[in-house]
């Protein structure tokens, strides 16, 4: 039945094959069109797991709170004094370029410059005050004297000036849309304008102008992932010279890269017809795809070659090789798709979009390196290879059979165990979530984190935050009772393990009231008099974000020494015992809103993740298995050494420091489904060698001899692909271009080491 | 709204007409928590070798090598602890609480708590084991005979304001209600209450207000002050009587209570209290971190100044270590 189809598809394909190839021509560049429309696309949305209840509360005050798009700039001054005219010349005028960039909102841009930013000081009669920096202003001794004694008296210091006087802050928030063109605002011109109009132009010997929030980093991130272009010509390059060395031909290595090129633009082209963009995660996919092409691409050259060797002419070889090669390749690259549709159970829309796009390429290549190629090499005249050649290697392989004897498998499986146990206790401290400071996407070092540094070590700034809701009732505010409650929350939580402050309208509350009362400490209570509580609360505007318009939620912000994963599940757990004693009618604490809280919703949705993702990639690889060798020794030969491997990944993980994190997670799924392949070629030759009687060792040979080639150079080849991302600019590409290129080559060791060690216990007497 | 209001203020004022009670079962407690220390502590006491201390949200404190938090029967904000000898000892606060301890602080028990009358009280006299006064916010005035088992209210008139004085006899003719709930807030807040050594006390107060009392504070006779701010603590040393107040204004009396020199300081910042260093010198605490030195010779030393907090109290332990406190907790001071 199998067999007609192919037959059939077989003579269609071959006699019609200037036609085909026609088409897929055109199908190419109507893809190639499509891929050139393609944008990066790096929407916030798309990294949170949106159905997490944590999120749920977050998108729900995001418009009210959200104050996430802001930007902060630090100007300071490297001889750790601003008290000179050329610093306050250079902050007025990073002032007054920063307001005028355009989607600034130029009535929140604040600094020591802006009107708002006012001192108060308690006199007999009530209050006096002016603004910090007074209208009759020069940068004499004397104004920059009265200055100084103003930021003293606004409470500033901190805030607008760095505590040791070193720097001055100019901090503005993003509209999100451009008031002149009503698009929205586009970000990453926004972030190359900062770049541009404030640091090239005023940064020098004297001033360093520090600037960090979400614009900047979306476009430091952006800016990052223009290097994979390069990484994607160096892959190019190497993968070339290793084809050329396995072909000894030119043309046999231009197809396989051609029909690879093509299966990425395919890819690529795809994504646009779907609708998505290209992300920063999901720039790993095409790199996939070239390296899962070209290795199917060498079984091709492989086989056709065998062919000619035999005799046959170029085209009926090419003809034989896709007849042989359709289904077991369809099969393996099937196999690779259902490894990636996993991901498709985990609610966090990169993720998905990480297993589409992947499941898409990976099914194209089976119509370009299947069909494609074969068609082109057919229109080629393909020597065959000198038969000394594979003298040298065949060596090799008799030698690697010795793993299939009793003697040598004990050895490699008692190294397996011991390995497996070591790799299992390190996997078992493997941590959840980013574990480094700054913005995790980012390197240490890079420029935007280095800054991230700077402002929080010299500012009492941190981005560290996580915002519990208080959802009330209207004008709740204005009751006693609620307040105090609000206040018995904060504090509580704020005696907990890694929250280092505080703030929520009750202890602003306390403090305006001491201030209406002569700024007495003895007076720093919530007015039980309604009149006096509703005159401290009504001196808090609604823009400080610690309540709303009528005052029926109210944010408790709580400022964490960290975002280590362990810090923020403390946290979560006394919130969490907290509220359920504190909740009633009148008011909820929800958790959770600000960046922690979007972090602690994706670690625990990464978490509740891995065991199903592992469940359904393993279930789904089993069972595959199961279906194309019929056996259940043949089954588990391939899938242990996966597991053991996979399991040292997760060692490897905890050794690096490497958290698992929205773009770790998919790493062993995608490294499962394709380590697979290496298992499923030695095996399926090996079987049927088995069948017919034959020793574990010879079978193993064999199977060697046909396959070993082609099995050793897909894991090169897959590893090379992606260990190029090893330089990239961003933290997270790096990590998964090290736990890639590690399960990529060691699941091939598996297969070549592991899998016949296993298969001399299970097939000890040959039938 | 501003009718029931009214009736709420006058209700609770006829309460506390009534002798007020209360038993220390209240749910309304403060737990411990580690960042008591540094968070706002209001008044530090030494008697012998008990030093105790008070802060916000209750917090209670018994000094034994550095400051230990104790369970508290409240949670309302507490301004004033008193030491009578080294183990009976009170503490008052806001929502006029009064709490009572006979073993140094170790345990305490509520004797009065009275969130409805909105006032809280700033500061606890005792002339002996069971006679004593409580003042406080808005003429606030208490008094116990039995070592605060039952607290009394008084109204003093007398320190009233003239014009004051006449709107209300007005009032209490036309309308007793109306005439219970403005009294209950035209008189100045009462800051702080000391004995002097010849038995008279000297109250000062919100609005220049400074009084002294012949007998143990039944009647009160207004002093003339050269001063219209609010005063809030009165440090008694051997070379004459410091009142001190807001922004930084500190005035002596060497001799009577009719003459008040102002001592010039270096800083506005609002002064709260003080100690008695040795013979010579006065160490002063205020707003804006302000630790200041007075010699007899009324010159000024500023000692530090730290930043972005308030001190409100200072203390020399038994050990010989020297503490202030305010918004940011105890806080060691390093001698010279």
């Amino acid at each position: 039945m199998l067999d007609k189809i192919v037959n059939g598809l077989e003579s269609f394909l071959f006699r019609q094959r200037a036609f085909v190839i026609f088409a897929f021509v055109l199908v190419t560049l109507f893809l190639g069109f499509q891929a050139s429309n393609l944008k990066m696309d790096a929407a916030f949305v798309k990294n949170i797991p949106l159905n997490h209840s944590y999120m749920q509360t977050y998108l729900k005050h995001q418009k009210q709170f959200g104050g996430a798009n802001s930007i902060m700039v630090a100007v300071e001054d490297t001889s750790g004094n601003i008290f000179n005219a050329n610093f306050f010349d250079t902050l007025k005028q990073v002032h007054d370029q920063l307001f005028f960039i355009p989607g600034v909102d130029r009535a929140q841009v604040k600094s020591l410059y802006s009107p708002s930013t006012r001192f108060t000081e308690v006199v007999e009669d009530g209050f006096a005050g002016g603004p910090v920096i007074p209208a009759n202003f020069s940068t004499t001794p004397e104004g920059l004297e009265t200055v100084r004694s103003n930021i003293e008296k606004a409470g500033i210091v901190g805030r607008l000036i760095a505590e040791d006087y070193s720097a001055a802050m100019v901090t503005a928030q993003l509209m999100d849309f451009d008031p002149q063109t009503g698009e929205p605002l586009d970000t990453l011109a926004f972030a190359a304008q900062l770049e541009q109009e404030l640091r090239g132009q005023y940064e020098d010997e004297q001033i360093k102008v520090h600037i960090i929030g979400f614009a900047k980093m979306a476009g430091d991130v952006a800016e990052g992932a223009k290097g994979v272009v390069m990484f994607f010509l160096i892959a190019i390059l190497v993968t070339a010279v290793m084809v050329y060395l396995f072909s000894k031909s030119i043309k046999l290595t231009l197809f396989p890269l051609a029909c690879s090129l093509v299966a990425v633009v395919w890819q690529l082209g795809l994504l646009t017809v779907v609708g998505f963009g290209l992300d920063p995660m999901s720039i790993l996919i095409p790199f996939l795809v070239f390296a899962i092409g070209v290795s199917h691409s060498v079984q091709m050259i492989n086989a056709v070659r065998r062919r000619v060797g035999e005799g046959e002419t170029t085209k009926a070889a090419a003809a034989l090789a896709f007849r042989s090669l359709l289904v077991p390749g369809g099969i393996a690259l099937l196999s690779d798709t259902v490894g990636f549709m996993t991901l498709l159970a985990i609610d966090i829309g990169i993720i998905r979009e990480l297993a589409i796009s992947a499941s898409l390429g990976v099914a194209v290549i089976i119509l370009t390196n299947l069909i494609l190629l074969p068609l082109l090499i057919s229109y080629t005249n393909v020597k065959a290879l000198p038969a000394n050649a594979n003298n040298n290697i065949d060596k090799i392989w008799l030698k690697l059979s010795y793993f299939a004897t009793p003697k040598y498998a004990a050895v490699v499986l008692v190294a397996t165990i011991a390995l497996y146990s070591v790799g299992l206790q390190q996997a078992n401290k493997m941590k959840i979530g980013d574990l480094q400071g700054g913005a995790p996407a980012l390197h240490f070092d890079s420029r935007y984190n280095q800054d991230t540094f700077y402002i929080t070590e010299n500012f009492s700034i941190t981005t560290d935050v996580m915002t519990i809701i208080v959802e009330a009732f209207p004008e709740a505010c204005t009751y006693h009772d609620v307040l105090t409650q609000i206040g018995e929350f904060e504090w509580q939580v704020a005696n907990t393990h890694g929250v280092e402050s505080t703030a929520s309208l009750a202890s602003i509350a306390k403090r305006v009231n001491a201030g209406f009362n002569e700024g007495n400490p003895k007076w720093q209570v919530l007015p039980r008099t309604t009149a006096s509580l509703v005159q401290a609360v009504g001196q808090i505007p609604t823009t400080s974000g610690l309540l709303n318009g009528d005052c029926s939620v109210m944010p408790v912000y709580l400022f964490l020494t960290d975002h280590k994963a362990e810090t923020i599940e403390l946290v979560i757990d006394e919130v969490k015992t907290l509220s359920a004693q504190m909740n009633n009618d009148k008011l909820t604490f929800k958790l959770a809103s600000g960046p922690v809280g979007v972090m602690a919703a994706t670690n625990e949705a990464v978490a509740e993740a891995q065991l199903p993702m592992m469940l359904y990639v393993y279930g789904a690889v089993f069972v595959l298995c199961l279906i194309s060798f019929r056996s259940l020794r043949a089954t588990v030969a391939v899938i242990l050494p996966l597991y053991v491997v996979s399991t040292l990944a997760q060692a490897l993980m905890t050794q690096l420091d490497i958290g698992l994190a929205v773009s770790t997670l998919p790493v062993i799924a995608l490294g499962v489904g394709i380590g697979v392949d290496y298992g499923i070629y030695i095996l399926s030759t090996m079987a049927v060698k088995l069948r017919d009687g034959m020793p574990v060792q010879q079978a193993y040979h064999q199977a060697l001899v046909e396959r070993g080639s082609a099995v050793i150079f897909t894991g090169l080849t897959l590893a090379i692909g992606v260990s190029t991302w090893f330089f990239s600019a961003l933290k997270f590409q790096m990590d998964m271009g090290i736990l890639l290129t590690f399960m990529f080559l060691v699941n091939m060791l598996g297969a070549i080491i592991i899998l016949p060690a296993i298969g001399a216990v299970f097939w000890r007497n040959p039938r | 709204m501003s009718f029931s209001m009214l009736r709420l203020v006058c209700l609770s004022f006829l309460l506390v007409f009534n002798v007020s009670s209360v038993n220390a079962g209240s749910d309304n407690v403060s737990s411990l928590q580690p960042l008591a220390n540094q968070s706002l502590v209001l008044d530090m006491v030494k008697a012998g070798q008990t030093s105790i201390a008070v802060g916000e949200r209750g917090h209670l404190f018994v000094y034994q090598d550095g400051w230990q938090q104790q369970a508290s029967p409240t949670s309302a904000h507490l301004t004033k602890a008193t030491l009578f000898n080294e183990s009976l000892g009170w503490a008052v606060g806001h929502d006029a609480t009064i709490l009572h301890t006979k073993d140094a602080g170790l345990t305490w028990q509520l004797q009065m708590s009275s969130p409805e009358i909105e006032k809280p009280f700033m500061d606890l006299l005792l002339f002996n084991e069971k006679q004593g006064i409580a003042i406080g916010a808005y003429g606030l005035f208490y008094r116990t005979e039995d070592g605060g088992v039952t607290w009394e209210s008084e109204f003093h008139s007398e320190l009233l304001f003239e014009e004051d004085k006449a709107y209300l006899e007005e009032l209490r003719a036309e309308d007793e209600a109306l005439y219970l709930s403005e009294s209950s807030t035209l008189l100045p807040h009462f800051n702080r209450v000391v004995q002097l050594d010849d038995k008279r006390l000297l109250m000062v107060g919100e609005l220049g207000l400074a009084a002294v009392s012949q007998d143990f504070g039944r009647t009160w006779q207004r002093l003339e002050f050269p001063y219209e701010g609010s005063l809030f603590n009165i440090l008694v040393s051997h070379h004459g009587i410091y009142v001190m107040g807001l922004r930084g204004h500190l005035f002596k009396s060497v001799g009577g209570f009719d003459d008040w020199q102002e001592v010039e300081m270096p800083v506005q910042s609002t002064l709260n209290g003080g100690i008695v260093l040795n013979k010579d010198v006065l160490r002063l605490v205020g707003n804006a971190g302000v630790v200041v030195d007075i010699k007899q010779d009324d010159s000024v030393k500023m000692v530090t100044q730290r930043q972005g907090e308030n001190l409100v109290t200072i203390l020399v332990t038994s050990d010989g270590k020297q503490w202030v406190a305010g918004t940011k907790g105890f806080i060691e001071l390093e001698q010279e």
